[in-house]
């Protein structure tokens, strides 16, 4: 290995995996370092055979071994026959014939001085906690913060954060939902001023300034990293689609340098990633809200047949009473729904309560704005699917759920929506129902958790 | 079980003694999404070109559509239209795909117009050359309808008698199909008809 190399392009490198056509740099940049040997290449599909022959195709940057993924077909590029990986297309495409760049010469050193803003104070459990965690930062080894919905999950990761980052080391907070993203974004920025942060999610921009020591980013966006970090904190580890998804969590290790530790913040972790964590590493439960009064115990209503009353255009008497009463009260609220059909069919039913109630989803325009609209109190409630289930905070909100036998709701997601009840110190409490048609042991176990948590008796 | 190509849900489908025996190709996309795809079914005259049939409309989930498979090249999006396109063109009629410039061919890995007619099982001629390298999405209306040639016969290739009909992706102010069809009739071609994917105001 010789003589310089540009240290923008480390900088911007360095721990990434990256389409060698697609970089910031100059094409005629990139190829002089590869000369020089400061940037290997990978090539982008490696296809091996099964011992029937058949073709076995991985995607060395997604990682993605499911066959029915990748497509083969006739390159005019490569002359011949060329495969090339679906599942992270929209990255830019990797195939048989294109290299994946990453950094091969020395990697960059990152500032040690960082300073920390943050002026609130921890609760004593929460400092229990992140001494802990900083500890298990030390030996190296996973951690689970198991904190109930409304405990202060984030403030928690403050300290530990800041001394791996004043030991000059490269940390990432990964979540699977850009919306947690978008909000622990400027709570950082902000807890750590001369940090040099980037958020990376879908649409984001890339920069080439300098070379971010703490990043943030959607667990997607983790495909296009290589041994990086050298400590992940994985917020909401429960959420969609983290769980649903392999690739993902293979996307988290490899991002994170061999051998370091991978952390996870959730108040709801599954018995899976709690049994891996406790063979591993260590769990600190906090059971108990700062403001110090217990979670929010749903009740349960009958609402037979809800669906078909919905559907004859018919709002049930039970959630219109409901709904009147906070209308009357002038209680912000949100209704849980399991289908997008059925809520939009019942959207126009709760216009005939008040004609500023709306409707959001996923894929809905106006999503950002009606949420807001809500905080701001221009909304009384909003109706939605199960995408706001976590992450969001309204002082004095009371929620709702129709059809809670549903099977997307499970123990988790139920424990997730009473979370977003009573999470202010000004109204710590506040009404959590699960209008159901018959009552389901998710429904039941969600509310035996909270109950045991209230009690400050949780089974680990 | 296979899944959508566009949204990935899975779809569920009804077998049937013509998907049995490969007489019909089984649908790759869910029905939500074929239900966003606008039939147009627009049949025109031109100067040219004794008819022009387009398919669909260019609404958004078109526009998607061609973005996937033209910009981030997912050839797999090819067999989206296999069975709509098969039942247009089959028939004794030559099928000549618009021809791409070879460098820009090698740049995007495969033709688009090619894939498609691949994937519907139908055999075409490839007899036509493109002259220059610039895309006609980069110019404008008046700019493209003062373009001199932009095809020539590919040298050894003769005319025979018969229908002859240009396929092409996305049929807006016609100068393509227009410059391909002269090629063919100035190379003694008598009907020259087009088929479209998609028809663009």
């Amino acid at each position: 290995m010789t003589t310089t190399f540009d240290a923008s392009v480390r900088d911007f490198l360095a721990g990434r995996i990256w389409l060698r056509s697609h970089t910031p740099f100059p094409i005629g940049i990139i190829d002089e370092h590869i000369a020089l040997e400061h940037i290997k290449t990978i090539q982008g599909i490696k296809t091996s055979k099964t011992y029937t022959n058949q073709p076995l195709h991985f995607c060395n940057r997604c990682e993605n071994d499911t066959q029915a993924r990748f497509t083969t077909f006739d390159c005019a590029k490569c002359e011949g026959p060329c495969t090339y990986c679906r599942h992270c297309l929209k990255m830019g495409r990797v195939s048989t014939c294109t290299e994946l760049i990453i950094w091969n010469a020395e990697p960059p050193t990152y500032p040690t001085a960082h300073i920390i803003a943050w002026q609130g104070t921890l609760t004593p459990r929460q400092q229990q906690a992140a001494d802990e965690l900083t500890h298990s930062n030390i030996k190296c080894i996973p951690h689970l913060i198991h904190a109930v919905c409304g405990s202060g999950k984030t403030e928690i990761l403050f300290e530990p954060i800041h001394k791996l980052l004043t030991e000059g080391k490269r940390v990432c907070i990964a979540a699977p939902r850009v919306d947690v993203i978008l909000e622990l974004e400027p709570r950082l920025r902000a807890a750590f001023p001369q940090t040099v942060i980037e958020a990376l999610y879908g649409g984001s921009k890339s920069t080439t300034e300098s070379s971010p020591q703490l990043i943030l980013a959607t667990t997607h966006q983790l495909y296009r990293f290589r041994h990086a970090f050298d400590a992940i904190f994985v917020d909401e580890a429960d959420a969609f689609p983290y769980t649903a998804e392999e690739t993902l969590r293979r996307a988290v290790q490899k991002a994170a340098k061999p051998g370091a530790p991978i952390h996870f913040v959730t108040a709801t972790p599954s018995d899976k990633l709690l049994a891996a964590i406790k063979r591993t590493g260590q769990v600190s439960t906090i059971d108990r809200r700062y403001h110090g009064h217990p979670l929010p115990v749903p009740r349960y209503e009958t609402l037979w047949n809800y669906s078909k009353h919905i559907q004859k255009g018919k709002l049930p008497k039970k959630l219109a009473n409901w709904t009147a009463e906070r209308l009357k009260r002038q209680e912000p609220f949100l209704i849980f729904f399991h289908h997008i059909g059925l809520m939009e069919q019942a959207e126009p039913l709760f216009q005939q309560l008040d004609a500023r109630i709306h409707a959001v989803h996923a894929a809905h325009p106006d999503r950002k704005e009606h949420v807001q609209a809500l905080r701001g109190k221009e909304v009384p409630g909003l109706l939605t699917t199960t995408i706001l289930e976590r992450g969001i905070t309204i002082p004095n909100v009371q929620v709702a759920v129709v059809g809670a036998e549903q099977l997307l709701f499970n123990k988790g997601a139920l424990i997730q929506i009473g979370g977003r009840v009573g999470r202010s110190a000004q109204h710590p409490s506040g009404d959590y129902v699960l209008f159901h048609h018959g009552i389901t042991y998710s429904m039941d176990e969600a509310k035996n958790e909270i109950i045991q948590l209230n009690k400050g008796s949780v089974r680990i | 079980m296979n899944s959508c190509l566009l949204c990935e849900t899975p779809i569920a489908q009804k077998s049937s003694w013509k998907t049995l025996l490969a007489l019909e190709k089984q649908t790759e996309i869910c029905q939500d999404c074929s239900k966003n795809f606008k039939r147009a079914d627009i049949k025109e005259v031109d100067t040219m070109l004794d008819q022009i049939t387009s398919l669909y409309t260019y609404n958004e989930a078109m526009r998607e559509y061609l973005h996937q498979y033209k910009f981030l090249q997912d050839v797999a999006l090819a067999s989206v239209f296999a069975n709509e396109l098969h039942t247009l063109l089959k028939g004794n009629a030559t099928i000549i795909p618009i021809p791409m410039h070879p460098e820009k061919r090698i740049e995007r890995t495969f033709s688009h117009v090619e894939e498609l007619l691949k994937s519907a099982c139908i055999p075409f001629a490839d007899i036509l050359e493109k002259i220059g390298t610039e895309a006609m999405g980069e110019k404008s209306r008046a700019e493209r309808l003062a373009m001199e040639s932009l095809f020539k016969m590919k040298p050894g290739t003769a005319i025979q008698p018969g229908t002859y009909i240009l396929v092409d992706d996305i049929y807006t102010t016609g100068t393509t199909l227009r410059h391909a069809a002269t090629a063919l009739k100035q190379a003694g071609a008598t009907h020259v008809e087009a088929v479209t994917l998609i028809r663009a105001e």
